[in-house]
């Protein structure tokens, strides 16, 4: 019988919280929560990647979460700025609100 | 690791295909959990203990099944943390997505990265835990909070119903069901490539992953493991991480800093205004009247 917890075990986890973040990402209409869901799929992604740098034996899969870390910091700094100039203008965080904000 | 397999698919499964988990049972979990996730969110058709109990009764099945993987006398005893922090982290999900306040939504998050915090120590990647730990459950979740509180919306003190205060992009979700049907068909793809018919893959050894990277005398964990691979493989990438901190931090406080046309003019007057006549600031007589201020004791001054 099997007696660990396999690579797929962690990957499945990383899936669901992935799939969690990306359907929240298109059903709530607010801005913040928006973001909070891009967050969630990030997560989903880090979790994948610890895994594949433990059951790989090496350290490319951590090295690359801190990279994903910066990203994830620099985008939420600038996206929570554009979210209060944007709510500053429209004095709501409907994203609804910019639909006429077409191509 | 071939006879484990073999004896794995010769209990468990009823076809002569050699799955993990057969394609329809992953299916059908995936569309429960997507009507559960159409009960969840907020909206008129939100029923939320149909849909908790739906969902976690597809969750139920679905950790049945992957347990089956790990029955039996456990050689390592990481198994009922991984359960643990797993069933942690993705109900504390759920609530992101479905809680209709962006508050709680945001400490649900926290909730979300200590457990995945927990699953990285599980993975020997004690680093990485403290750095969620601090840079997303310390950093950005204090950041988002706050944009919340700023953003947020005056409440009406009487209303004492559960939605009370809440703009109506909140408690409205757009496209439930499209939503769940595209998110859950992608679940369903992904489970199905991660338990296809490829072996349950174990992990190497008990050491930490740095163990392959140093000697072993002078492994103190993989810390320290990390911070040499860091400096030795990725110096320009670290030099750039760092750029794009400081540029991101600048823009930052120029995009916060920008004035909104035709808002800002409305808070704030542009020259001082006078509202009022000069009214001494208190009794006394002799005390020079200043504008702006009103004296409650005041005795009304006569009309020119």
């Amino acid at each position: 019988m099997m007696q660990f917890l396999a690579l797929q075990h962690y990957l499945a986890v990383g899936a669901i919280m992935f799939v969690i973040g990306l359907v929240g990402f298109i059903t709530r209409r607010n801005l913040i929560v928006m973001f909070l869901c891009t967050e969630l799929m990030f997560q989903g992604v880090l979790i994948n990647l610890v895994a594949f740098s433990r059951y790989n034996g090496n350290l490319a899969g951590q090295a690359f979460v801190i990279f994903v870390l910066v990203i994830a910091a620099s985008e939420a700094s600038l996206a929570l700025g554009l979210v209060v100039l944007l709510f500053r203008q429209k004095n709501t965080l409907d994203a609804d609100a910019w639909r006429d904000l077409k191509w | 690791m071939l006879g484990a397999g073999s004896t794995l698919q010769a209990v468990a499964d009823t076809g002569s295909t050699n799955y993990l988990i057969e394609p329809m049972v992953i299916l059908l979990l995936c569309a429960a959990g997507g009507v559960a996730t159409v009960l969840l969110l907020p909206g008129p058709k939100q029923s939320p203990k149909l849909g908790g109990a739906l969902l976690a009764v597809a969750g139920l099945v679905l950790g049945l099944i992957v347990l089956r993987f790990t029955a039996g006398p456990a050689k390592s005893d990481i198994g009922p943390y991984f359960w643990i922090f797993s069933v942690i982290a993705l109900c504390g999900a759920v609530r992101v997505v479905t809680h209709p306040r962006p508050v709680y939504s945001a400490l649900y998050f926290v909730l979300t990265v200590l457990a995945s915090a927990g699953l990285f120590i599980l993975l020997y990647a004690e680093f990485m835990a403290a750095a969620l730990v601090l840079i997303y459950a310390g950093a950005i979740l204090i950041t988002y909070v706050f944009v919340i509180m700023l953003a947020a919306s005056a409440q009406n003190p009487g209303d004492r119903s559960p939605l009370a205060g809440l703009a109506e992009c909140d408690t409205v979700s757009r496209e439930p069901f499209h939503a769940a049907c595209v998110g859950f068909a992608m679940m369903g793809v992904l489970l199905f490539v991660i338990f296809d018919k490829a072996e349950l893959i174990p992990p190497p050894s008990p050491e930490p992953a740095g163990a392959t990277v140093m000697p072993e005398e002078e492994v103190h964990g993989s810390t320290q493991s990390i911070g040499q691979y860091l400096f030795q493989n990725q110096m320009v990438n670290l030099e750039l991480a760092g750029l794009i901190l400081t540029v991101s931090m600048v823009g930052a406080i120029v995009i916060a800093r920008r004035k909104v046309s035709g808002i800002d003019e409305r808070f704030e007057p542009t020259s001082e205004t006078i509202s009022a006549t000069a009214t001494p600031v208190n009794d006394d007589p002799h005390s020079i009247p200043v504008y702006g201020t009103t004296n409650p004791r005041q005795k009304s001054f006569p009309e020119h």
